[in-house]
């Protein structure tokens, strides 16, 4: 959208351009702004000075002689992964690279985040170098240590401090930073002399380059825990098995976005577009599942069982589909899809009597088979209509015995603990997931509480009650008790997935009264509309309705997201390592760092701040781009 | 025309059932492409059926799960490179090496205090090396067995000798005291009772775990802070300031702590097996035989140890281990004094004078003799 700010000041009904806001000069900008009236000034000068003792003192901490930020670099990886060995880490930087390059292709394919003033950034790097200077200049000077790093303190036992003089020298270091920031801004603002604007995306790839090359020349320090030795070189640069993956990846994004870019142009930009959506949708379980778990798959196996059993379901379920979707079928579908559902149910009644052998990938497909031909009888009328239901009755059917076989099979990754994934990694990976799977099923369940039909709208209400009105805590406990007696004996992951099922749920049901709320702001008018232009209820959901509805929830489904996200930590109750307990309980409870807990929750505060601003911002734009609260 | 319908519609459907029901003929619930697995899963619902012993499954199924905490100091300890250290991850490696032959087959699940005996009545461990104390209650009425105690603990008092306190202070020297511990423990309900016996009267206050109970006591919110010997020592050893002196006492703990190995009860297999590999490590303490000279010992050691080594006779073959099953332990693990200084000795805790001594250096470390 290169022209974003001609849709941001919409010419009003006359045809003129709301009134410019006056350029103010400092001095003027100040006294209107800050300085207005006595009170006004008194407000300003104590919230500055409240921000500044609150600087200050997050400053003291962080640099303070009694902090062990060692604990936190050694255990970086723990942070991260957790158990995940080290020698098998290639694959979290398949996985890791994989998303990257997936996320440059989208951002070459959408991306269009206008651009920016030069001056804009210039001013960036000033504020950031002015900062940095307050920073400085806030923080309590240093304790004097003597020559064996030992504080020295005087006969009352208090501490000795060096003088401001010697601590803004001991900091010149900082103020070099500080100059080069400063005269980077200068040089930007004083070669803008024709208002030059650069593409954010520009400048936002070069930003996360320098950050990569900083990397190979910053002294960040070498700390590491390997074969029982601990490694802290506080003046080398971070280890080669750091920095060369992050430049890969680098490198990598830079690829993704060019295709993207290149695609975009091309004639394959609608295939391009599906093929992006559709890896995003899987990616989160072939990641986990495929490529960190390495599967052991015992290929006779797969083909003398899975790949018959997937192409019979398909193919035979296929036909059955086809058959019900006659024009001339008549009462006779719907009879024989609800005996196909009984079917479907007592296969797994009969599971849990343990009447007759069944797998349970069988099991599931045959309950998809009952719902496809469910909805047949939508999709009855010309060939076009029926083979878009028979399309995605064989996708669904690919992926899901693809995927029921790769969860099936033991990992070949060795584990001294059966937490497979922990840290940071398996936040994420929870947190996207559940995002994912939820967001489907709540609008889902929006549109069955708006239904006309009863069914569908009491049992939408009904679910969305009784999750609602139970704790994410109590959910997470009841699946990680209940699941387990629903799946296979033996069967890996199965805290993991009966996690992923309980969040999911309770997410979705959030997530659809967020929905409705959207839902309730289209317009009866709307609904009108569509039905006097011919569009069936499908279409007039699909085009008209769920954009408008959805349009306006984004402020709502953006806050549900960041609060899955943080409530991901709910999972050390339930026996799981998340990231939040790695710093928590891990990292103070090894006998090199005991009792060290501070630093690390202060990082993994940081952490889930940075995360969830990105998101915000992200939503924020979003909004712009649809005008949400403009028109 | 409505019958020839009919017809293929039942065609197709039974088609669809008899591939499925085709796959799924061997094996009732098991998706798993490796048959390997597969047969290992099929022989554990098996034997948990007929009830033998959890030391057959162990074998068939080639790991140990281990229920440790995951978070004690020194006990077991989640390191950075994601590996399990510490006194409790060694004996689960001892029990792996001695009936699996291979040290490292161990899978270490992290319980809380709260979920470690329902992990052991599922079957999601096979033992735990949870610094479990071994009560009357815990023996009788929740289901367990307990194994020889690999560790003599016992609940004693950490303060300053800043505020009048030294090793030979008594409970009764507290009154008036802010005593610190954390919520949920025994130890809670042990200096309460201690405190009243002795006649004096603390404020009690608890915290959600020992981290933030040992901050509140170097912030000065605490005067005193009680907890099991083991963890004090560690803390003092780790985070005493500078300036201060931290004493730990009564030297005669306030209560009996006996940690060891626990697991379900009546499978006599299963616990002959731990019981005599955590015994092997101390008889292997006795003799002098360790991991550097276990080769030696072999050939040259008294029959006692040739017998336990598995050089001569049948005593681990009779109870369904390998014949170098102990061997295997001081090998790759080491004996009890090994493991015991290896972990705790850094943290401070030493056996010379405690409980932990061999009984032939005045401790309680014991061990039947290997006949």
């Amino acid at each position: 959208m290169e022209n974003r700010d001609a849709i941001l000041t919409i010419p009003d009904e006359n045809g003129s351009l709301p009134p410019k806001a006056p350029n103010l000069s400092i001095g003027q900008w100040f006294r209107k702004n800050l300085f207005s009236t006595w009170v006004n000034g008194i407000l300003t000068v104590l919230g500055t000075a409240a921000a500044l003792l609150m600087l200050r003192g997050v400053l003291n901490f962080v640099f303070s002689e009694n902090r062990q930020w060692d604990a936190v670099r050694t255990n970086a990886r723990a942070l991260m992964t957790l158990t995940y060995p080290e020698s098998q880490y290639v694959r979290v930087w398949v996985a890791f690279g994989s998303v990257v390059v997936l996320a440059g292709l989208s951002a070459g394919i959408w991306a269009d985040w206008g651009r920016l003033p030069a001056r804009r950034l210039a001013g960036w790097f000033m504020g950031a170098a002015g900062f940095l200077a307050v920073c400085i200049l806030v923080r309590e000077p240093s304790v004097l240590m003597d020559l064996e790093g030992k504080t020295i303190r005087l006969p009352d036992g208090s501490l000795v401090r060096e003088s401001f003089a010697s601590a803004m020298t001991d900091r010149a270091n900082w103020w070099a930073v500080v100059a080069l920031l400063l005269i980077v801004g200068g040089v930007i603002w004083r070669s803008d002399s024709d208002k030059k604007q650069l593409k954010i995306t520009q400048v936002t790839y070069l930003g996360i380059g320098l950050g990569v090359l900083s990397l190979w020349v910053a002294p960040y320090g070498h700390y590491a825990f390997t074969d029982g030795t601990y490694i802290a070189d506080p003046n080398s640069t971070v280890a080669f098995s750091t920095k060369m993956p992050w430049t890969v990846m680098w490198i990598m994004l830079a690829i993704g976005f060019f295709a993207g870019r290149w695609l975009r142009t091309s004639s394959y930009l609608v295939l391009a577009k599906a093929g992006s959506n559709l890896l995003w949708l899987i990616s989160p379980v072939t990641l986990y599942f495929v490529i960190l778990r390495d599967p052991a798959l015992d290929y006779s196996h797969v083909f003398s069982t899975d790949l018959p059993m997937g192409l019979a379901f398909g193919i035979l379920g296929a036909c059955f589909l086809w058959f019900l979707t006659r024009s001339d079928i008549g009462e006779i579908g719907r009879i024989l899809a609800t005996a196909m559902l009984g079917i479907a149910i007592f296969n797994w009644v009969a599971a849990f009597f343990g009447w007759y052998p069944m797998l349970q990938k069988a099991r599931i497909s045959f309950l998809l088979l009952a719902v496809a031909a469910l909805l047949a009888p939508n999709f009855v009328g010309e060939a076009a209509k029926r083979r878009q239901l028979l399309l995605g009755w064989l996708g669904t059917m690919a992926l899901v015995h693809y995927l029921a076989t790769m969860i099936n099979t033991p990992s070949t990754v060795e584990l001294q603990s059966t937490e497979f994934l922990g840290g940071l990694g398996l936040t994420l990976f929870v947190a996207v997931f559940v995002v994912l799977l939820s967001f489907p099923l709540g609008v889902l369940l929006a549109l069955g509480r708006t239904s006309k039909f009863p069914i569908f709208r009491i049992l939408s209400t009904s679910y969305i009650e009784v999750i609602r009105g139970v704790p994410l805590i109590s959910v997470l406990i009841f699946f990680s008790v209940m699941v387990p007696l629903f799946l296979p004996d033996g069967m890996e992951l199965a805290e993991l997935g009966a996690v992923l099922t309980g969040y999911t749920l309770f997410s979705a049901a959030y997530l659809a009264e967020n929905v409705r709320g959207g839902l309730q702001s289209v317009t009866k008018g709307q609904y009108e509309a569509a039905d006097a232009i011919g569009l069936t209820s499908a279409q007039r959901t699909g085009f008209i309705v769920l954009p408008q509805a959805l349009r306006v929830s984004i402020p709502q489904l953006v806050g549900q997201v960041i609060a899955t996200f943080k409530e991901t930590s709910l999972l050390a109750i339930i026996g799981l390592f998340d990231f939040l307990r790695v710093a928590n309980s891990v990292i103070p409870a090894q006998s090199e760092f005991m009792g060290v807990k501070r630093e690390g929750i202060l990082l993994v505060a940081v952490i889930y701040f940075f995360f969830n601003f990105v998101i915000s911002k992200y939503s924020q734009r979003l909004e712009r781009r649809v005008g949400l609260g403009e028109r | 025309m409505r019958k020839n319908i009919m017809w293929r519609l039942l065609a197709t459907l039974f088609a669809v059932a008899l591939a499925a029901s085709a796959c799924g003929g061997s094996d009732s619930d098991d998706d798993s492409a490796s048959t390997a697995s597969s047969a290992a899963e099929e022989t554990e619902v098996t034997l948990a059926a007929s009830g033998e012993s959890l030391l057959e499954t162990v074998k068939s199924r080639g790991t140990v799960n281990c229920g440790v905490s995951g978070s004690a100091v020194a006990f077991s300890e989640l390191q950075a490179d994601g590996s399990m250290a510490g006194f409790d991850a060694d004996y689960c490696r001892v029990v792996a090496a001695a009936i699996l032959g291979d040290a490292n087959k161990v899978n270490f699940v992290s319980l809380t205090a709260a979920e470690r005996f329902t992990a052991v009545q599922t079957g999601d461990v096979d033992l735990l090396m949870r610094n479990t104390t071994w009560t009357q209650s815990r023996d009788s009425e929740v289901g367990m067995d307990f194994g020889p105690t690999t560790y003599y603990d016992g609940q004693q008092l950490l303060g300053r000798a800043g505020d009048g306190f030294s090793g030979s202070s008594q409970v009764a020297d507290i009154g008036g005291s802010v005593v610190c511990t954390s919520a949920g423990t025994t130890t809670e309900k042990n200096i309460a009772d201690a405190a009243s016996e002795a006649g004096v009267s603390i404020e009690l206050q608890t915290f959600e775990d020992f981290d933030t109970v040992t901050n509140n006591f170097i912030s000065g919110a605490c005067d005193i802070i009680t907890t099991d010997g083991s963890a004090l020592v560690g803390r003092k050893a780790k985070q005493q300031p500078e300036g201060e002196n931290w004493v730990i006492f009564p030297a005669t703990p306030i209560s009996k702590e006996p940690l060891g190995p626990t697991y379900g009860q009546n499978d006599s297999a299963f616990s002959d097996a731990v019981n005599w590999a955590v015994y092997a490590t101390i008889i292997a303490d006795e003799k002098g035989v360790n991991s550097g000279n276990v080769d030696e010992m072999l050939a040259s050691g008294d029959t006692e140890t040739i017998r336990l080594l598995g050089g001569e006779g049948e005593l681990q073959t009779g109870m369904g281990l390998p014949a170098d099953a102990f061997y295997q332990v001081i090998k790759q693990v080491g004996n009890y004094d090994e493991i015991y200084s290896r972990n705790l000795n850094p943290v401070g805790l030493s056996r010379e004078g405690s409980a932990n001594a061999a009984w032939t250096a005045g401790g309680l470390v014991y061990a039947p003799p290997a006949r």
